[in-house]
């Protein structure tokens, strides 16, 4: 039998299947005869190709098995029949169906917010047709606290010359931002050089201009279509040239801020537009100047070679096309080799154990690295957010579970009546889970509604003008929405169906009143849960407000109010201030470089002279001599700052200064001298100011030493305002400005508004949580509402007795609520010390913090305690209050 | 007329069926009606015609022995039935006397149609 061929396995298969149970074992005895007498006659070939054939057209009616039983079954029906009475029992138990619903509703639409963001943010650099080959290499080092997207320049071009893996590199270089000016118009441009190789990896498209040659040519430019109406307005862009002067403006994360003197960098010809408004990417930028042009610029020495510098990683951003013959493993690979034996011989902290590593563009968008090149929300954002949304949607799928299973009384008895008429357990879990998904759809529906709220809300968040959320409705992101409610109609049904289905028959038919389901056991355990999330939640937004409230009232220890920061742009300050000074309600002004207690520091690092000691970290501020007087800083010892150009080797301190420099008071260290790390220069301190904030409140706990120097290098001017009528002022200065500079526009800001907005994206911490608190507090609210509902109704008889027999109203509403008040105060005795030691984890760690008295704890327990009596009360004093005569008489 | 349902297929089948007693078996009766009729059975119509003729009460059939070359799965010979032999009765009948009823002018008139 062995050596006798055999028919195709998968035709015998095939005919097994098919064939009737009475019918298959002799008619594939025919066959097996019939193939034997045909491989002899004909051969193999023949004899299977008969085979196939006979069995095909064996595969008939009269030959097939007859089907199974519940094949007949119209499943359809069933599915309705399930569909009604989901129906019916929504309609029926409304308010508990309108708590399901709400309740799953709300939660889902904080996790629709997320959906949409993650939607949003996967639409960017969708366009590149590479997309899937192409890899941002970043670089790490030992003990860098993270990745950066920058790297060495030569990286691309070493890369593509020794590893075959890749097929191609790209730098994309930042380096310029300045005016670009074409016939008395002004414009501000930022952007990378690149070359050629940036449209071989990417694909952004020219609407004007041949991308194949744009890059080539030095001093040519490739420019966003918003800079060529800005410059040249109606005409043609394409060929034109424009004067460009380079003022070192802050790119790619553009700072406000003002950069440095200009520096005339030629002229530039237009060799493409390209319009950025059709491209969804993490690159953004104004123009791409061709890559060549950093030659010229060096010849020039108006840039500094960095050709061969592999230490400088900080510089420029290289993406590898991944060569398709080879995969993301070996491209690791190949970086990993290429940065062992570049890295090996440099010894400095920041080369230690260097490692260049990729990230995919998809990566990209969820992924934010150090000196990246857009503002988007970082992983961890994406986890914290995610991980609030879940845990709102953890307890509205509790509150399902919950109620569901405290009906089960009242489901008991249908239980039984489909189980005695021959439902299986599988079908009732159907039942369940379809109701429960019912359930969730209709939340979506409503949650879809409420997104509409929750995302503008969103979108109008402080910290949203810096992570451009447009949100935007994508039918991908629809069918997410649909996927995610059948998702959670199943998590949220799978216990209540699991548990309902299992009830027998005989038990839920003699409806013993209270077969062990009165009790309530998980669903105790569960209620407490959801308080004690809510009680950590409002405890946690209480104290970041607090800690909000302490940041805006704090005393920076120098008067901000009624001062207008305006920025220089590279305007000189002399000038300002003469012609501001003239300035009718403008009382005094002075200049700095860095307006202080905002996001920004300078330091230097100073010994005592003749000292061999290590030197000290101190903060520097470059003011000029009015800046003490103007911000009412308090002198301890000596005097001001000088006037003049000769005063750069005067410094004026801080109290925190004389301390870690080790003199006694303020008067000693007058007139003492100081070197410089850099410079080997001697500074002399002139005088002492009494210490005040010139560091962000988040970033540093206790004031640190600082030096103010004057070197008339400065890009703000800070101006008090006297008059009352401070917005006129502001109005003439505005006025004044355009005879000092008529190029750039007026940028001005109040001190106080800027120190409050330094705070802005603690508020939005706080909206966010407290928005998330007072969901949970409204989900467990909920869930506690349909149980004190439920139970006054199971219990409406009994209260109707007791009532007869004389109890009061209050008794019986005590009687009710007992219950509830238990859990209530079961999670407040849970909740309390585990929202104060888990919020104290983190407070902790914070600069310039509040006191978490106990005071912002009673508080919270006292919120959760008023919403949860008002939540059971209604119920149970409404059930007290009934007439006994009602409850007694219906049967 | 109704009386015995037997198609021009299932009689060629009765009959070799008959003809080869005892030894009808699927590959025997398709081997036998290909040789002696010379057309070519398919195992599928063949064997839902014999299906039908079983259903019909015309066959009965018992398993017999396997064999190697049939992979150890059994014969399943068919006899006809009382019932089987009264239907081809009929239907010999009915054509026998549709036979002696044709008038031989229209078999000559055919003849000289041509």
């Amino acid at each position: 039998m062995n050596s006798s061929p055999q028919p195709p396995r998968f035709m015998l298969r095939f005919f097994r299947w098919f064939c009737h149970r009475d019918l298959v074992a002799p008619i594939e005895g025919d066959l097996h005869e019939l193939y034997q007498q045909r491989v002899q006659a004909r051969g193999k070939g023949h004899a299977n190709r008969r085979f196939m054939i006979d069995v095909l057209l064996l595969f008939r009616p009269s030959m097939m098995r007859p089907f199974q039983p519940f094949y007949f079954i119209n499943p359809y029906s069933m599915f309705r029949n399930y569909f009604t009475v989901s129906i019916r029992n929504i309609l029926k138990y409304k308010v508990f169906s309108f708590i399901n619903v709400f309740g799953l509703a709300v939660a889902m639409s904080v996790c629709m917010l997320i959906i949409l963001m993650l939607g949003d943010r996967s639409q960017y650099d969708a366009f590149h047709e590479k997309k899937d080959r192409i890899y941002r290499v970043l670089s790490n080092y030992k003990n860098s606290r993270q990745s950066y997207a920058t790297t060495a320049f030569p990286l691309a071009s070493t890369f593509k010359a020794e590893y075959p893996v890749a097929e191609e590199t790209v730098n994309l270089t930042p380096g310029f931002g300045g005016d670009a000016v074409y016939q008395q118009r002004t414009a501000d441009m930022r952007g990378y050089f690149a070359d050629g190789a940036l449209f071989r990896v990417f694909d952004f498209e020219l609407i004007q201009g041949d991308k194949k040659t744009a890059l080539t040519q030095p001093y040519s430019v490739i420019i966003s279509r918003a800079l060529a109406q800005q410059l040249f307005q109606n005409e043609n862009a394409l060929g034109k040239t424009f004067d460009f002067s380079d003022r070192q403006l802050s790119f790619p994360l553009r700072h406000d801020g003002t950069g440095s003197p200009a520096v005339a960098w030629g002229t530039f010809t237009v060799t493409g537009v390209i319009d950025e408004s059709n491209y969804k990417s993490h690159l953004v930028f104004d123009a791409l100047i061709s890559a060549s042009t950093q030659t010229a610029l060096i010849a020039e020495k108006k840039m500094e070679d960095q050709s061969n510098n592999w230490e400088g990683f900080y510089r420029t951003y290289t993406y590898v096309l991944l060569h398709p013959d080879h995969t993301r493993d070996e491209l690791d690979a190949a970086l990993q080799d290429l940065a062992i034996r570049k890295y090996k011989n440099f010894t400095s902290e920041t080369t230690k154990d260097f490692k260049l590593l990729t990230q995919s563009l998809p990566e990209v968008q969820l992924d934010l690295k150090g000196n990246d090149t857009d503002n988007r929300l970082p992983r961890i954002g994406y986890f914290f957010l995610g991980g609030l949304a879940i845990m709102i949607m953890v307890l509205a799928c509790v509150n399902y579970t919950n109620l569901s299973t405290a009906r089960a009384l009242t489901r008991a008895k249908e239980i039984g009546v489909r189980k005695v008429t021959g439902a299986t357990r599988r079908a009732l879990l159907t039942q369940f889970l379809s109701e429960s998904i019912l359930t969730s759809l209709l939340a979506l529906v409503m949650a879809g509604v409420m997104l509409i709220f929750i995302a503008n809300a969103f979108k109008g968040l402080w910290v949203n003008q810096f992570l451009n959320f447009e949100l935007p409705m994508t039918p991908g992101v629809y069918v997410a929405f649909v996927c995610f409610a059948l998702v959670v109609g199943i998590i949220a049904g799978a216990y209540p169906a699991l548990k309902l289905s299992t009830y027998q028959p005989i038990q839920a038919l003699r409806n013993s009143g209270n077969a062990g389901h009165g009790k309530l056991g998980l669903r105790k355990v569960l209620s407490v849960s959801q308080f004690v999330v809510s009680l950590l939640f409002i405890t946690t937004s209480l104290l970041i407000y607090q800690q909000f409230k302490h940041y805006l009232a704090f005393d920076y220890g120098f008067a901000s109010h009624n001062i207008v920061n305006v920025e220089l742009q590279g305007a000189d300050y002399e000038k300002v201030s003469h012609v501001f000074g003239t300035v009718q309600g403008v009382s005094t002004i002075s200049a700095t470089d860095i307006i202080p207690a905002t996001n920004r520091n300078d330091n230097c690092q100073l010994r005592k002279v003749n000292a061999t000691g290590d030197y000290f970290s101190v903060g520097l501020l470059q003011t000029d001599e009015n800046f003490a007087d103007n911000l009412e800083l308090k002198l301890l010892a000596g005097k001001k700052l000088p006037a003049g150009t000769s005063s750069a080797r005067f410094i004026l301190v801080n109290e925190a200064f004389v301390k870690q420099m080790g003199y006694a008071t303020p008067a000693d260290i007058v007139g003492e001298a100081f070197e410089s790390a850099w410079g080997k220069e001697l500074w002399e301190v002139v005088g002492v100011v009494r210490d005040f904030r010139f560091k962000l409140l988040l970033n540093a706990d206790v004031v640190e030493p600082l030096a103010m120097r004057n070197t008339a290098n400065y890009h703000y001017a800070n101006i008090k305002i006297i008059s009352p009528d401070v917005m006129g002022t502001v109005a003439k200065l505005e006025q004044k400005w355009k005879t000092i500079d008529n190029v750039h526009a007026f940028h001005y800001e109040f001190f106080d508004d800027q120190l409050a907005g330094m705070q802005a994206g603690i508020f939005d911490l706080v909206s966010i949580l407290g928005f998330i608190a007072f969901l949970a507090v409204t989900i467990a609210c909920l869930g506690l509402l349909g149980m004190a509902t439920y139970s006054a109704e199971r219990r409406t008889k009994e209260v109707g007795i007791r009532k007869t027999m004389g109890a009061g109203d209050k008794s019986i509403a005590l009687l009710l609520s007992k219950e509830f008040m238990k859990i209530v105060l079961l999670s407040i005795f849970i909740g309390a010390p585990l929202s104060y030691f888990a919020n104290n984890l983190w407070l902790q760690t914070l600069p310039n913090r509040v006191e978490f008295g106990l005071g912002i704890l009673v508080s919270a327990i006292l919120i959760l305690i008023a919403l949860g009596m008002l939540t059971i009360g209604s119920q149970t004093w409404r059930a007290a209050r009934a007439k006994p005569v009602d409850a007694l008489k219906m049967e | 007329m109704k009386k015995y349902q037997l198609g021009e297929f299932e009689e060629v089948v009765t009959l070799t069926v008959g003809v080869l007693f005892p030894d009808a078996y699927g590959v025997s009766v398709k081997l036998e009606i290909e040789t002696r009729l010379a057309r070519k059975v398919s195992v599928g119509a063949l064997q839902s015609a014999l299906k039908r003729l079983e259903e019909k009460g015309y066959l009965k059939s018992s398993e017999g022995e396997a064999t190697q070359e049939r992979a150890g799965r059994p014969k399943r010979f068919f006899t006809i039935t009382a019932l089987g032999k009264r239907a081809l009765e009929h239907t010999k009948e009915t054509r026998d006397s549709l036979w002696a009823s044709i008038p031989k002018m229209a078999l000559q008139t055919k003849m000289i149609g041509l």
